[in-house]
């Protein structure tokens, strides 16, 4: 139906450390060095505690979490995905901080039964090229 | 801010013109928007070299590869004064959500400082050719790493997860959904500029529809168009020499919420505490209490917004409005219930932005609604979301 594939991320200096780990798998998170809370997207200015020279360290986490919400995309505004159609998109909030939320694919397909409060765990998508983007996948005990 | 807005009732909408609804217009947005002004202008008694103030918001609110020209696309508030020939005193845009009542706070407050003493507040919206949201893009760097990668694109997206996280928490239906934008279609039918005159929808053809980002369907969003409207504003104290009957501004207030958010993430709980703060703001502004306001007029340019704006204004409890109006409460028809969409919203009058929430309070606050006229005298219009957008209180008499 497209020609055009699906859109790669392009790291930028403050990102970079969060696509190289989710090339190997692993999901990195900046912690700021001031008020030791972690934040997403990464940010010149720490968002919670709002210093200026947050002095981020990145730090490996394991993306467990919670489903808040989600929404099956029957149709995409973006072509590269019109193969990819019906997904499903999940709003999770991350187990290792309150209020830190992830907006990625679940991996389980669109039958799989979801409600608020959903077990999650991260799983990864690999794209042409070598990079890979986070997704989730419901929890195998729940 | 604290207490009563200084300039509460010391600023007027004075006249008014909207341009045909229309996919695609037969003219530039440009020439569109000239001869709107010109119209407006006139309906408000003035001469166009009486107009010294320019104030409009530019978003191109699509997400497609579409490129924002201006007098193509988007017509700037500097672009409109030039091609009137006029060089104004006063010429600003609203940069930020909820683009008409931000607009109009700007207006007002130009007015009340003696910056202009006639504005021009315009809002020309385009819907440029093919599709209104597609984006061919293959890659993703700044802020859409975080989302387009995932599939994660384009407004629907986001209200499809507001939306759901609404549905689960308080079990609303598809069944009083489809009242909300029933109720907009069947006023927006009767409106001789809209899109959609002539055109009301039923429930059955709602329910119908395929879903597009659960639990969204198109019926849901309103349409991309070409449309211009504009208004004259002017001082409490010069309305009183011009033609029609003045609608006064008694305040207003916009929502900015504090926590960082991934882009196009708005959960409803950022939604509900934030634009309860908003709503607070605005009844300390304007000296107006909720229930005091007859004809509130609620964002719909996605249909969930209806029930988020009932509940932050406070027309029911948090997570009633969908019941509400299940029960046939908004229906603008019968008496006794809230005319939340009598001006027929964005759903339907077409993807209008605030303009026909701010145009209906204008219309039946001065009397000039003709067969659609009603009882009123506080109106709200509201625009974007509640979190993000804010409201305008009007008055038909200054305090």
């Amino acid at each position: 139906m497209s020609e055009l594939r699906r859109p790669v991320p392009v790291p930028d200096e403050a990102s970079a450390p969060y696509w190289e780990a989710a090339a190997r798998h692993r999901l990195a998170l900046p912690r700021c060095s001031r008020c030791a809370r972690l934040c997403l997207p990464p940010s010149s200015i720490c968002p919670s505690c709002h210093s200026t020279e947050p002095d981020f360290s990145w730090e490996e986490l394991e993306g467990r979490g919670q489903v808040r919400s989600w929404t099956v995309i029957r149709q995409s505004f973006l072509p590269g995905f019109a193969d990819e159609v019906p997904f499903v998109l999940v709003d999770v909030e991350l187990d290792v901080q309150e209020e830190l939320r992830m907006i990625a694919r679940l991996l389980d397909g669109p039958d799989a039964p979801l409600g608020v409060g959903s077990r999650v765990q991260l799983g990864f998508e690999d794209l042409p090229g070598g990079a890979a983007v986070p997704a989730f996948e419901l929890e195998a005990d729940s | 801010m604290s207490g009563r807005f200084s300039a509460h009732g010391q600023v007027a909408i004075v006249g008014y013109a909207q341009s045909p609804v229309v996919r695609h217009a037969d003219k530039t947005l440009g020439v569109l928007a000239t001869e709107t002004a010109r119209q407006a202008i006139a309906d408000a008694g003035l001469e166009v070299g009486q107009v010294d103030g320019f104030v409009s918001a530019t978003l191109f609110p699509t997400a497609g590869a579409h490129a924002a020209e201006d007098g193509v696309s988007i017509v700037t508030p500097n672009w409109l004064a030039a091609n009137l020939g006029v060089d104004p005193s006063y010429a600003a845009g609203f940069q930020g959500m909820g683009q008409i009542t931000g607009s109009v706070s700007m207006a007002v407050n130009a007015l009340a400082s003696g910056a202009a003493d006639y504005i021009v507040l315009h809002r020309a919206l385009h819907n440029p050719p093919g599709r209104y949201h597609e984006n061919p893009m293959t890659q993703a760097g700044g802020s859409q790493q975080w989302t387009v990668p995932q599939g994660y694109f384009g407004p629907l997206v986001m209200i499809a997860l507001l939306y759901n996280e609404y549905v689960q928490r308080y079990g609303a239906t598809r069944e009083a959904m489809a009242q909300v934008v029933v109720e907009a279609r069947k006023n927006g039918a009767r409106l001789p500029w809209s899109y959609w005159h002539d055109r009301p929808l039923t429930a059955e053809e709602y329910l119908a529809a395929p879903l597009i980002n659960d639990p969204i369907c198109r019926f849901d969003c309103d349409i991309p168009v070409d449309g211009v409207a504009a208004f004259i504003l002017t001082s409490a104290e010069r309305a009183r020499d011009l033609p029609h009957r003045p609608v006064y501004v008694a305040g207003y207030a916009s929502g900015a919420p504090s926590r960082a958010r991934l882009p196009l993430h708005w959960p409803l709980d950022d939604v509900q505490e934030v634009g309860a703060a908003m709503a607070q703001r605005l009844w300390a502004s304007s000296g107006i209490s909720p229930a005091e306001v007859d004809l509130p007029q609620v964002y719909d340019g996605f249909s969930p917004f209806v029930y988020l704006w009932m509940e932050a204004l406070g027309l029911c409890g948090e997570g009633e409005a969908h019941r509400l109006v299940l029960d046939g409460g908004i229906d603008a028809d019968r008496p006794g219930t809230l005319p939340v969409l009598s001006g027929g919203g964005a759903l339907g009058n077409g993807r209008m932005h605030g303009i026909p929430q701010m145009l209906e309070c204008y219309l039946q606050l001065s009397g000039r609604a003709g067969d659609r006229q009603r009882s009123a005298s506080v109106g709200v219009a509201c625009h974007s979301s509640p979190h993000f957008g804010g409201a305008v209180v009007y008055t038909s008499e200054p305090s």
